[in-house]
Parts: structure tokens; sequence; C-alpha cells
């Protein structure tokens, strides 16, 4: 009912200004530089949306009612210019090239909007910005871009996801990742493949493909996307076709990538002095010895060299596009292959779009975007954490006296562990990689489509009523084969083990607008909308084991033992209606409001609907003449804006979490039912209250532009496992409730400089800096502390009320005694206590000060919490110059004040048959008075490193900052006219270049624990990050 | 006129967009929603087998329950210090967050609450009349008694590892919390322990409940080994009441179930118990004999797995077994070179492995939950201890169990020269004869034994535990302390 009288009252408004008198102005348009006429520049009366658009000589023809007072010339790439008509009927216009992007359209929730009449806090991030950076996924390429987004590629292995966080944590249980929208479509995000090659549902979208990426953080920006709103969203809008002219495009780079900070570890000789040296320490008679290779030398393996390599990479993007006055398309076609700096991981995608827009008629636009991806990812087991099969940790942890193979050329094995080769080791479990790597074979294969349709109409100017019908199918497939010679098939003598997961997913939007201006100052916008999204996922398993003939690879081969099927199904269904009003005052007073209700299928009836909303205001100061005339000419642009919001997070709530279930199994051979799930009807969403308040300002013509954000995100209701007594006897021992809260606050600093804007050269300096603290304030009642752990065997981090989320936990050590060369152990009192680990088990644990005997040291009982993961501070530096042809970037990241868990590093110090990095060969104590950190050896010692209980040895800052990429080209212009070409530009770019930091572990950007909110900050064995050199090629026909 | 045409179509276009009641209640295709497992009877009986599931947890009656009953006692070493695989129980040092204290604790209280939710829901459905045509009144009784049944095992095992026996103080240690109604919400986390003779107040009165309800025999050997019936009902009796040492009452019970026939002892009525003539046999398919009285069932699609099942544990082949102390004074050392028990075990590098359960590439052999020849041994000690002079049936009783495996073993009246001899040998006999069945150590319990020490070499020299020692009995579960804040713990 409300909507009909909206609309009731825009239709009288409409039809008052369409019978007003007329009266026709001509005139031509021409650019500042050149002088040369520009076509399909945007004539409007402003206040109004009459208006018309230049032709190829740059005229314009235009009726307009003699009330009129006032035209606005606008044009991509130029800056706005308002004259006023003053009873002309010939208006020629002169525009200036916006040189400092003062112009920009930014993409925002269900609409666009010029960059300085944004009231809510947006980020944008143009196409230029991530151009050809070799990576597998735009996100991967958002690092250090935009203010208060935080973005962690969690190791070097291919596609893996990076961690997103825009500004900071939203949830504990549920996901702090931010909503993605292409097109106006929500998608799929996170990896979406079952085995160890990853698959970012991010990277199915070409980075070349897109425009730009426009990332909403406030509530005011977000509250549009109402229940999913609470971590941020991030919209990506692909390119379109412009121009007169059919555009050309091939975009094409090869290059090599290798990983950097590998661990510089023992060599032979080295491994067997420490290592007797440790045996001898712990009382042991046994001596290693040398094996001896096939070409009767000692051997001396560097493992690295048998699980890493130079992978080579190639990329090719061919883009058409191009427009008529009815039609405008863009077609591209892309493929990429990429060989991963891990032996046997490779990422190869091909995808193909078409985004074609058509007008009907004077009111009816049609517009579909169609794009299809195949991708395959291919990688061995990786790590991280404590697998004996993941690659990064064997290419530390075996010995350098063990070889990959025997004399006779065979691997060397020994059953599912490597092959000792009478070194006098013992007990070695760990798999042998050269075979693991040749041998078994992980894929995972994604097919995916994206597409929308959209038809718009415009039955009177500023009216628009639009449809969108999106589909997101993606479907991926994981195959897994484990050989049965060696490693984890061993004991199953092979197995295979494929996987299916398909999910799908419509959204169907049907949105009004309808902008209006009265007496050319007071400008009004209304959006009504109703939006429907339905997800389904399937997934089945399959496996079998024990190979009929070692021939067979593929679970379509002979096997004999078959294993039961599994799989999920799941779906779930949102119903919205959302609504958003805005107005200014002659672009001096801003005011907006949105608001959005969901209902979501998951929910119990009474809470299934939640109603989101967000509000903002602005003032423009450099618009206000008193002000424009006292500072406006150091000051061009001045604007100050607040908002507050309230949106909402529904990441951790299951499908069907109102229902009461039972769950179907096998009794032996006969069917059961049991009581599974307990309906949880009084679920609801978490919820982030958001407030945010900024100022912006450009100086001097706009040649320094500055964005000063303060934000504060009290998030609420957070959904916590509420841990029931065991002896309920509940399923799965925890209920689901709103119960946890915790907050976000932060500066975020945007500065970009135009230092130099000539023809000749130019330099832009774009730095952004955030600042982070977070804190949790409430848990469930009887949880002091929330536990994360690593890999199911390591307690690394511990959540506290009243400290940021994901602490590191571990017990404090002191060093090392010089005296007795023992590691000092912190117990819970304070007192200190060595540990010497070739005693007697009763009496390892002594206290320093020699009162005897102490208690054994445990985490539980003495560990405290040694750091924060999360960086305080961190940002991006970015320098763009050109000189003529010439071109150059250097873009910076950095992240200060956190501390990082390096889990490695107890690996590395590890007196079992583990290899040591050189520094425990060189540095180990010897003989009282020795200042070390790295304790007597005594073989067998899991304890002083670190290994079996974290210690804060291994404990570090992780202050750095890394060079991410630098580039060079030269662009050659004004090519002979035959070749058909306007214009080459060459370039050689490094990836990841160089990282600054004291951080002994391989790289400081990591992430063992991937997106998990409780584990941030851990590097347990986590492959390195990987340095990719490019050297690319792009013309343009 | 013409714009208003135009709205209509934007406006109907606005207004398709509509609240979809099908889409907004989606109803799962892989559970069933708790409104309809009382609708036929198939749900019904997969519900009753549910709870049979439920006690098959790989943490409890599939694999764990019993070898922790046989590993923390003397007769077995482990070949690996895996904690996963019980090193800690083995070695006593298990604390209350240990997982094999925590898992055991919840996964017990997990079937207590699967069969308080089942009785509940059968109950309610069958007062309100929804069951009329669906459950004869036999059908609702026999569901009922089996789910008595199984929680009365359930309790008595959990009494076994997280309480101290009967007998010391007569029941009157603090025993378990008693849950006996159905658990689905986030209510009643606090409950106080009931003292151990509260508990066995109720395991009794369940057990007399279920033997009154319950079917006499099912149609096959297969369900009459894996389903509760009167005749398992009552061995199950034998063995509480001797815990209790009210050796008439295992004397009364045991008579039901024991009569000499034909020269040999078996079940007159309902499911004719008996041993099976050989002790090899068993152990392999279908694990059905009459003397398997009540297993857990296993197959090559539903079995607890590595690292939990039986196999994993016993079977000479897998990682991380344990293998037989064969130093003089433990069961090894106590069986003749022809006993057949000792013959079948695996040699494997000069160490000893029992052969009852060798499928560890599919872990498929049955758990035996309780067997004829316990009911046999029970009877026997039940009958010298109630007078405490060695009579002829109880001698026959326990030579009917050794002979079969050892022929030449009989024992004649003359050789006990008084009961003390007689307890003597039949503990003796208990411990060969159930070698990794989980059955040690509740004899130790029962009489409070000390828990001899074992020599693992280098897996650790291990002291006997005394039944005054604090780790005589397993600590409660953290979790349960925790959140349970009646709940007290077994001291330090």
């Amino acid at each position: 009912m409300k909507r009909i009288l909206m609309f009731s009252t825009l239709l009288l408004i409409t039809v008052t200004l369409v019978m007003a008198q007329t009266v026709q102005i001509t005139g031509t348009v021409t650019g500042s530089e050149d002088g040369l006429p520009l076509p399909g520049v945007n004539v409007t009366v402003k206040g109004t949306t009459i208006g018309s658009i230049t032709g190829a000589d740059g005229k314009y023809v235009l009726s307009l009612p003699v009330s009129a007072q006032t035209l606005v010339f606008s044009f991509i790439g130029f800056v706005t210019q308002e004259v006023p008509i003053q009873g002309r009927t010939d208006i020629n216009v002169v525009l200036k090239q916006d040189l400092y992007n003062v112009d920009e359209v930014v993409v925002v929730a269900y609409g666009t909007v010029q960059k300085r009449d944004i009231t809510g806090s947006v980020s944008s991030v143009k196409a230029d910005a991530i151009r050809n950076i070799p990576v597998q996924s735009f996100d991967q390429a958002l690092q250090g871009k935009a203010a208060g987004v935080s973005i962690t590629m969690p190791s070097g292995a291919l596609n893996n996801p990076p961690v997103i966080r825009i500004r900071g944590f939203n949830s504990i249980t549920g996901s702090s990742s931010p909503l993605i929208v292409v097109d106006g479509v929500p998608i799929f995000s996170g990896d979406v493949s079952q085995t160890y090659s990853f698959a970012n549902a991010l990277s199915d979208i070409n980075p070349s493909d897109i425009e730009s990426m426009d990332i909403l953080k406030d509530a005011s920006a977000t509250a549009l996307y109402g229940s999913r709103a609470a971590n941020g969203v991030i919209i990506i809008t692909t390119k379109r076709g412009t121009g007169a002219k059919t555009n050309v495009t091939y975009d094409g780079y090869v290059g090599y990538t290798a990983p950097y900070h590998l661990f510089d570890l023992m060599n032979a000789q080295q491994y067997l002095s420490l290592k007797n040296k440790a045996l001898a320490n712990s009382g042991s008679s046994t001596v290693l010895k040398y094996a001896s290779g096939a070409d009767g030398k000692n051997i001396d393996t560097d493992w690295a060299d048998f699980v890493y390599q130079k992978g080579f990479q190639h990329n090719h993007a061919i883009t058409f596009s191009g427009s008529t006055p009815s039609t405008s398309y863009f077609l591209s076609v892309g493929y990429t292959n990429q060989e991963g700096m891990i032996r046997k991981s490779s990422f190869t995608r091909k995808n193909a779009r078409l985004n074609i827009d058509h007008k009907l008629n004077k009111w009816v636009t049609l517009a579909a975007n169609i794009a299809y991806t195949n991708g395959y990812n291919v990688s061995p087991n990786t790590g991280s954490d404590f697998s004996t099969a993941g690659a990064a940790r064997l290419a530390f942890v075996l010995p350098s006296i063990l070889g990959p193979y025997k004399a006779d050329g065979s691997y060397n094995i020994n059953g599912a562990a490597i092959g000792t080769m009478g070194t006098g080791l013992t007990g070695v479990s760990y798999y042998n990689p050269a075979a693991i790597i040749d041998l078994c074979k992980f894929t995972n294969e994604t097919d995916r489509v994206l597409a929308t349709l959209s038809g718009s109409l415009e039955p009177i100017k500023g009216l628009t009523l639009k449809t969108v019908y999106g589909i997101d199918n993606l479907s991926s497939e994981s195959v897994e084969f484990r050989t049965p010679l060696t490693g984890d098939g061993y004991s199953d003598n092979g197995s295979v083990w494929n996987s299916f997961y398909r999910p799908k997913r419509w959204t169907w939007t049907n949105t009004l607008n309808y902008n209006i201006s009265l007496l050319e100052k007071f400008n009004f916008g209304f959006l009504a909308g109703a939006e429907e999204q339905y997800t389904k996922s399937v997934q089945w398993t399959a496996s079998k084991y024990d190979v009929a003939d070692p021939f067979f690879t593929v679970y379509q081969g002979s096997w004999v033992e078959p294993e039961l099927g599994g799989g999920v199904i799941g779906e779930n269904y949102f119903i919205s209606y959302f609504g958003r009003f805005n107005f200014n005052y002659n672009r001096k007073y801003y005011l907006e409001g949105s608001v959005r209700r969901d209902a979501f299928s998951g929910l119990s009836k009474d809470n299934k609907w939640g109603t989101f909303g967000g509000a903002s205001v602005m003032w423009n100061a450099s618009n206000e003449q008193f002000i424009s005339d006292a500072i406006g000419s150091v000051f061009s642009d001045i604007r100050l804006k607040a908002s507050f919001g309230r949106v909402g997070n529904m990441s951790g709530i299951g499908n069907f979490s109102s229902l009461y279930l039972y769950g179907a199994g096998l009794y032996a051979d006969v069917p059961t039912l049991a009581f599974s799930q307990i309906g949880n009807s009084a679920l609801k969403w978490e919820t982030s209250d958001k407030y945010d308040a900024g100022l912006s300002f450009g100086l001097l013509d706009d040649k320094i532009q500055a964005e000063i954000n303060w934000y504060y995100n009290n998030v609420n209701g957070l959904i916590l496992d509420v841990q029931q007594t065991p002896s309920k006897g509940i399923p799965g021992g925890t209920i689901p409730q709103n119960i946890g809260s915790m907050f976000n606050t932060g500066f975020e600093l945007t500065l970009t400089s135009y230092n130099f804007s000539t023809p000749r050269f130019s330099w832009t300096t774009t730095l952004n800096f955030s600042t982070l603290k977070n804190e949790v304030k409430a848990l469930a009642p009887g949880i002091d502390y929330l536990v994360g752990t690593t890999g199911g065997l390591e307690t690394t981090n511990r959540t506290v009320v009243g400290e940021p989320i994901g602490n590191l936990f571990a017990v404090e050590t002191r060093g090392v005694d010089p005296q007795s060369g023992r590691r000092i152990f912190v117990n819970k009192d304070g007192k200190e206590i060595t540990y010497s680990h070739e005693n007697p088990a009763a009496t390892r644990w002594n206290y320093r000060d020699g009162s005897g005997v102490a208690p054994q040291i445990t985490l539980a009982g003495d560990g405290k919490i040694m750091g924060s993961p999360l960086p305080k501070y961190f940002g991006g530096l970015d320098n763009n110059l050109t000189y003529l042809g010439f071109d150059m970037t250097l873009n910076l990241t950095y992240a200060f004040d956190f501390d990082l868990y390096c889990g490695s590093k107890a690996g590395l110090r590890d007196q079992r048959f583990w290899n040591n990095s050189v520094e425990v060969f060189e540095t180990a104590w010897e003989k009282p008075g020795d200042k070390t950190n790295i304790p007597k050896p005594v073989w067998g010692d899991n304890v002083s490193n670190g290994s079996a209980i974290p210690i804060s040895e291994n404990i570090e800052r992780g202050d750095f900052v890394k060079v991410r990429t630098v580039s060079a080209g030269y662009t050659f212009k004004s090519l002979p006219a035959i070749t058909k070409i306007e214009k080459i530009r060459i370039y050689a770019q490094l990836f990841n270049a160089f990282v600054f930091t004291k951080y002994s572990g391989s790289d400081p950007e990591v992430s063992t624990n991937r997106d998990a909110n409780l584990t941030p900050g851990v590097d347990r064995n986590t492959a390195p990050q990987a340095r990719t050199w490019t050297f690319g090629l792009s013309v343009n026909f | 006129m013409k714009n208003i045409y135009k709205f209509s179509i934007g406006l109907a276009l606005l207004l398709l967009v509509g609240c979809s009641k099908e889409y907004l209640d989606p109803v799962p295709q892989t559970s069933l929603s708790s409104l309809t497992v009382f609708e036929t009877k198939d749900r019904i009986e997969a519900q009753v087998n549910g709870m049979y599931d439920a006690m098959k947890t790989a943490q409890f009656y599939g694999g764990r329950f019993f070898v922790y009953n046989d590993i923390r006692c003397d007769n077995f070493i482990p070949k690996s210090s895996n904690l996963v695989t019980g090193y800690s129980t083995w070695n006593h040092s298990v604390i209350t967050s240990t997982n094999e204290v925590q898992n055991l604790w919840s996964a017990g209280y997990n079937t207590i609450n699967t069969i308080n939710i089942f009785l509940d829901g059968l109950k309610t459905a069958w007062d309100e009349g929804k069951l009329a045509g669906i459950l004869t009144d036999t059908e609702y009784k026999q569901y009922t008694s089996e789910a008595y049944a199984l929680r009365a095992i359930s309790y008595f095992s959990l009494l076994q590892l997280y309480a101290k026996p009967f007998n010391m103080g007569n029941g009157n240690n603090p025993g378990l919390p008693l849950r006996l109604i159905a658990e689905t919400s986030s209510e009643n986390n606090d409950l106080a322990r009931s003292s151990v003779a509260e508990v066995y107040t109720q395991i009794l009165k369940d057990l007399n409940d279920a033997e009154g309800m319950a079917i006499a025999n099912y149609t096959t050997d297969q369900l009459n080994t894996t389903r509760i019936h009167k005749n398992s009902i009552i061995a199950y009796k034998t063995r509480v009441y001797l815990h209790m040492q009210d050796w008439a009452a295992v004397g009364t019970e045991s008579a039901k179930i024991v009569a000499l026939s034909g020269g040999k002892f078996s079940a007159p009525t309902g499911v004719a118990f008996e041993l099976n003539p050989s002790f090899t046999e068993i152990w392999k398919t279908p694990y059905t004999s009459k003397e398997s009285i009540f297993s857990m069932p296993h197959s090559t699609t539903d079995n607890p797995g590595s690292q939990n099942s039986l196999p994993s544990y016993y079977f000479s082949g897998a990682t991380e077994s344990y293998y037989l102390n064969t130093a003089p004074g433990y069961a090894f050392s106590a069986m003749d070179d022809a006993d057949v028990r000792k013959t079948s075990l695996e040699k494997v590098n000069e160490n000893y492995f029992i052969s009852k359960f060798p499928d560890y590439t599919s872990h498929s052999n049955y758990s035996p939950v309780i067997r004829y020849a316990e009911v046999l041994l029970n009877r026997a000690e039940a009958l010298v201890r109630a007078g405490n002079t060695v009579t002829a049936e109880a001698v026959e009783l326990l030579n009917a169990v050794r002979t079969r495996s050892f022929p030449a073993g009989a024992y004649q009246q003359a050789d006990f020269a008084d009961a003390d001899a007689f307890y003597t040998a039949i503990l003796k006999e208990r411990n060969i004869e159930f070698l990794g069945e989980g059955i040690r150590n509740m004899d130790l319990m029962r009489l409070s034994l000390p828990i001899p020490g074992k020599d693992g070499g280098s897996m650790g020299n291990i002291s006997a535990v005394n039944p005054t020692d604090p780790t005589y009995i397993w600590p409660i579960s953290a979790l349960e302390l925790t959140f349970n804040k009646l709940m007290t713990g077994n001291g330090k």
C-alpha cells in the first residue's frame, strides 16, 4: 500500500514537469587539451533529467523548459561543468580533463553515485590498479589497495583464497569474510575444492574483465545488503562496451614463479655432527652415519629440490568491445596457465564473457552478462600443519643424510615412510616427497556459469524500473589418488576418493529508482526494491581402496574394496524488501537513509525476519560560498560526514538450524534413526552496530586528495556454540546461541597525491593507512576463553574477554641458561624452570634456582597470552610514474605492531631426527658461559624447542614492509596505420619482490589456519610465498 | 495515459517477487523431522536400532570401552606410545581432560540420552494413541524393554571406569548423575551425582522392568545376538549382581538360563544359550553362535574404523596394536601350551597377539558384550562364594569353559583345598578366557583387587595401582566438571 502511494506522488511530480513550456538550445563541446570536438558528452538541465548527448562532431541540440536555468556537461574522464543559460540559445563549452579523478563514478548498492556525493564509507579500486598482476584471483591483487581492508595470502600455494577482513573481525563461529557482489548479484566465494588443490571461487572471474571494485565499509553503504552486510561488501563491476569504434585488445604475459625465503638447513655433514652430539648428550651409544648414493658419494640432500620448482606461467586475454547508439558489447576470452612453485602444482583457467546492452526503444533497455569459466587446479598436499605428507613440511623436516632414491634408482621408501638407508636412524615416519609428489594426484576442476539478464523501463526520465535475474551455477569436482607404493595410500594398498560439489544460486531483484531535482537545488533520490535469492548445494563423495592392479589410478578403475559414498544437501532462501532515500540541497547538505528487511529460511518462524538499516549525513563545506571564499585557494574540497547503522551476519546460521532432526545411519546392516539436532528456535542473526565519521578534503586544486575516517563497530549477538553438560547427552555437545559480543574500531587514512600531471611526466602517489583495535567483550556463560587449535594438535590461540580475538597462547620462556644450556621456562607462579631431556621422566623439570624437581610445565597450567596477531597498523603505498612512453609502478604493503607464532621454528630446532636450521648447528649451546638461544642439543628433545608445548621463544614480531609489485613498461603509440595497432605496451614486473622484516619465518604474511577467526597469526609448516617474474605485452587495435 | 500503462508493467514486475512459503520453510532431504519419526513401524524399529548404534559408537561399545578395560590392566603391552590409541590409559596417566576420559563419558551419556529421547517419544505417542495400528502391545513392550536394558548396560559400563566399585563402602561412594529424562534443550545442565548404590538400584530396576516386557526370542540368530531379549537381560543381571556381590541373586538369575541337559549347560527356555563347541569358531562369521548372548555387530560399511576397532588394538598387523605381556604371573603365562586359547595366539617377532579380532582391513569383527561362558563362570563363582565351599556344580561349570579349550585341564573337586583356591582358579580362567573382551578391569574392580604393575620395556615400567590410589578409577570428564555445577570429581 505504501509503495502505491509513493508511486502516485512520483507520478504527479513527473507529469507536471512534462507539461511545461519548451525552448531549444544548441552548441558544441570540445576538449581543453586538443580543442577537438568531444562526442558522447551528456548535456542535461540541472535539477531535471532532461538531456541530450553530443554527436560525433561534438554538437548537441536540446529542448528544455523555459524555466531551466543551468546546463550540466558531463563526460567520463572530464570534469563536469555547470553553465548558466542566461537566456542564450547557443552555448559552446570547453571541458577540462579530469586529471585528478574527482568526477569518478562509484558503484554502490543497487546503483551508482558520483565520488563526491557518497555519504557512506566506500573505497574504490579501478581496473588499472590490479592490471596484469600475476595472481589467480582479483582479491589477491586488492592487497594494500584500500584503507581498512586487510588481505593476507595464507601461503604461497596456488589459488589459496586470501583472508579478507574489512574493518576487523565481525564473527567468531561464522565467517568474517565480506559479501562479494558481481554486477549486482551476490556470488559464492571461498575455497570450493574438497581436496588439497585450492580452488578460490573468486578465481573464476578473470581480473582483466573487471572494470572496478568498490568496497562498502560502513553501515550506511552496506545497509541495503541487510543480513549479509556486517563483514562489508565488495562490489565487482565488469567491463562494458563504450565508444563507436570496435576496440580490440590483447593482454598477455609469460613468467615464472619460485619460492623465496626458504630455510637455511643443515647439510649432511652438519646434520651428522649436530645429531651425533645430541645422541651422545642423551647418553645414547647410537652413532648416525652417512648413506652412500649411487655414485658412491655420501648422500647430501636438499629436500627443497624435491618439493619446489621454478614454475612457468603464461596468461592471455583478448577483448572486443564497442557500441552503437542502441547496442554496446564487451566480449572477452582468456586463458591462464600457471605452474606453482610447488612441484606438480598448477592453475589453469579458461574463460569467456559477453556483456551486452541493448536499447530496445526509448524506454526499454535489455542487458545480459554471461560468463563461463573452467578452472583446473592441481597440487600435492602442501601442508600446512602436521600432516606427514605436507610438502612444505617435508622440505625442511627430512634429514639431509637421506636421499630420495636408492642406489638402484627406485624411490627410497620403507612402507609408507621414507627409507633410512642404513644411517642408523629409526622411527622416521615421514614420507618421501619425491615419491608422493610424483605418484599421488589431487586435482580439482570447476565449471562456473555466472550470468545476469536484466531489463529496465524508463517510462519517464528519472524513473527506472529494473528487473535483474542472476544465476551462479558452480560445479566442482575433486579427485584424489594415493599411490599404493608409499605414503598415505600404503596401508590401503592405494586409494581413490572423488567428490562432486555443486552449489547453485539464483537471485531475482526488482527495483524502482527515481531521481528528481526541485528548483534545481533540492535533489531527491528514491529506491525501492524486492529481492529473492535461492541457493542449493549438493555434494556427494565416493571412494575405493586396495587397487586391483597398480595400473589403475582413477576411481573408475578396478579396486578390491568399495566404501559407502557420502554427501550433503543444503538449501536456503532469502526474501527481502528494501528502500533508500537520499537528498541533498545544492550538493551542500546531504542526507541518506536505507532500510532492508530480510527473511532467511534457516531461522525459526518467529525469528525469520530481521530489519537492518543505516543513515548518513554529509556536509560539503567547499560548496559553501563563505568557505570557498575564505580557504578555497587551498582547499578545493572539504566534506564532513557521519553515519550510523545496524547490519547483520548470517554466516553462522545453518540451513535447518530451527528444526528438530533425526539422522539416519546403520547398525551394521540395518537402518537406524537417532535424534541428531536440537531445533534452535531462538537463534537470530548476529548484528553489527556501525558508527562512522569522516573528513575528506582536496588541496591545491585537488592535486592532493585525502580521506580520513573513524569507525566503531559493535558486534552483538555473536553466535557461539554453547557447551552443554556432557551428561545431558546432547548431539554434538553444544547448542549455538546469540551470546557473544565484540567490537572493532580504528582510523583510516587515504591520501592521493598527483605530484606531477603533465602529458610528458606524471607521478601519482597513493597512501593508505589503517588502524585496528579489536576486543572481545563477552563469551558464553561458563566459558572464560575459546581455544584455537592448529592442525587439531597444537593449541596456539586463546580468545579471552577484554582482549583481541585469537591471541597467541604459549608458555613463557626466557632464553637458554648460559650455565647449563637448558631452556628456561616460566611456570604459572613466575618461577623459572629448566628442562633436561636426558634425565628420567620424573626429574626432567627442575627449578632454576636449584631447589629441586619442579612440576611438569603444561600449556593448560602454565601458558599465558603472549601477543596479538592482529596488526594494529596496516596499509599500502603505491607510486605510479610515466615519462613519455615509459611507465613504472612501485607498490608496497605493510603491517605493524603484531605478533606471529612461528611454529615452523619449533620444527627447525627439534632434536628428534628432524633436520634443523643451520642456526642450530652454529649456535647451539656447548659449554657453560655460552650465550645463545639454542639449548644444548639432546637427542629426542622436543620440549626445549617448542614442539611439545608452544613457547614464547617462537612468538615473534611480524612487522613488515613488502614490495608487492614493481614494474616497468614502455608504450609505443603512433604506429604505422597499416598495422591497425593503436598502441603497444611492453612491460616487466616482479611480484612479491622483497620483504623487509625481522620475522625469522619464511614470510610474515602467513595464515596456516587460513580464514579461521580464532586462529590467526599461526605459521606452522606453511609453504612460503612465491616470487613471480613476468614479462608482458598489451596491444590495442 | 500511456505512462500509466507503463507503470502498471513496472509495478507488476516489482510485485512479482513474492514470499514463497515453500522456499522459506525448506525440508531437509537427508534427515527426518522429529514430527515424523513415529509415523511408521519401520521408523520406530529404526529408532530402536538407533539406540544400539548410539551405544556402538567408536568411543563406547564400538571398541574403546572394551579396550580401556583391558589395557589399563596387566595383560597387554602397546607397540606404540601414541596417545590417540590409549597410551595414557595404559600407563595410568589420564587426567580429567584426557581424550579418552572425556570422550567415553560423552559417548556413554549420548547413548543414554538417545535412549531417554526414544522412551519419551514412544511413550508419548503410545499414550496419545498415535501408535494404534502401527505397533502391537507386545511390540511396544519389547521396544521399551530393549531401551531399558540398553540404559542399564550404559550406566553399568560408565560405573566401571568413573566410580568406585560397589564393594568399596557398599555403594556409598559417588556414582553418576542419573539422567532419566529426555534432554533436548539448553536447560538442566546441573545434576548432582547419585551414589553408586542408587545407580545400581536404577540399573536393576531397568533390567527387571525390561525382563518383564521382553520377548523370548527373535526369528534369526543374527537378531538373537545383536538385539536384547529376555535371556540376554537375565544374563546381564548375573553380571550386575556379581559386581554387587549378591551371590544369592546371581544364583537365582543364572538358574533361569543355566540348566544341565544332555551333559551340557544350556538355557532351558527362550534363546537356547550354550557354549560353542569350538572356542576359535566364536570369532568367525557369522559371529552369532548360541554362546554370543549379546554382541555389537560391525560390517564393512558400518564399523568403528582404525584406531577404534578391536582389530586396531589387538591384531598383529595393526600399527598401534597391543601384544600380550608374557612375563610370569599374567594371563599368558597362566595358559597351558596345549590350551587352544594359547595355541590360537598369533606370534609375530617374538610378540604374541590374540586372534579374536583379525579383520584389520574392514573392522567387521563383532564386539562381544557378554558371552554364555561368562554366565557359567558367574554362576560357578557365586555358588562357591555364597557358602564359601566348593560345590560339584561349580567345578562342573568351571570345567565346561576350561575343558572346551584345554580338555586335559579338567579340575576335580578335590583339587581345591579351599574356596580361595577355587576363587584363584576361576579368576585365572576368566583372565584367560576373556582376554581382549573388556572383562579384566571389571573383575579387578568388583573384588577391589590392585591393578598389577607391568613392564612394557621401552614403553615404561608401570607400577601396580592399589584400590586406595587415586588412579584406581578414572577422573571425571573435565567438561562435565566445568559445566555441571553440581558435579563433583573423583579426587586427585
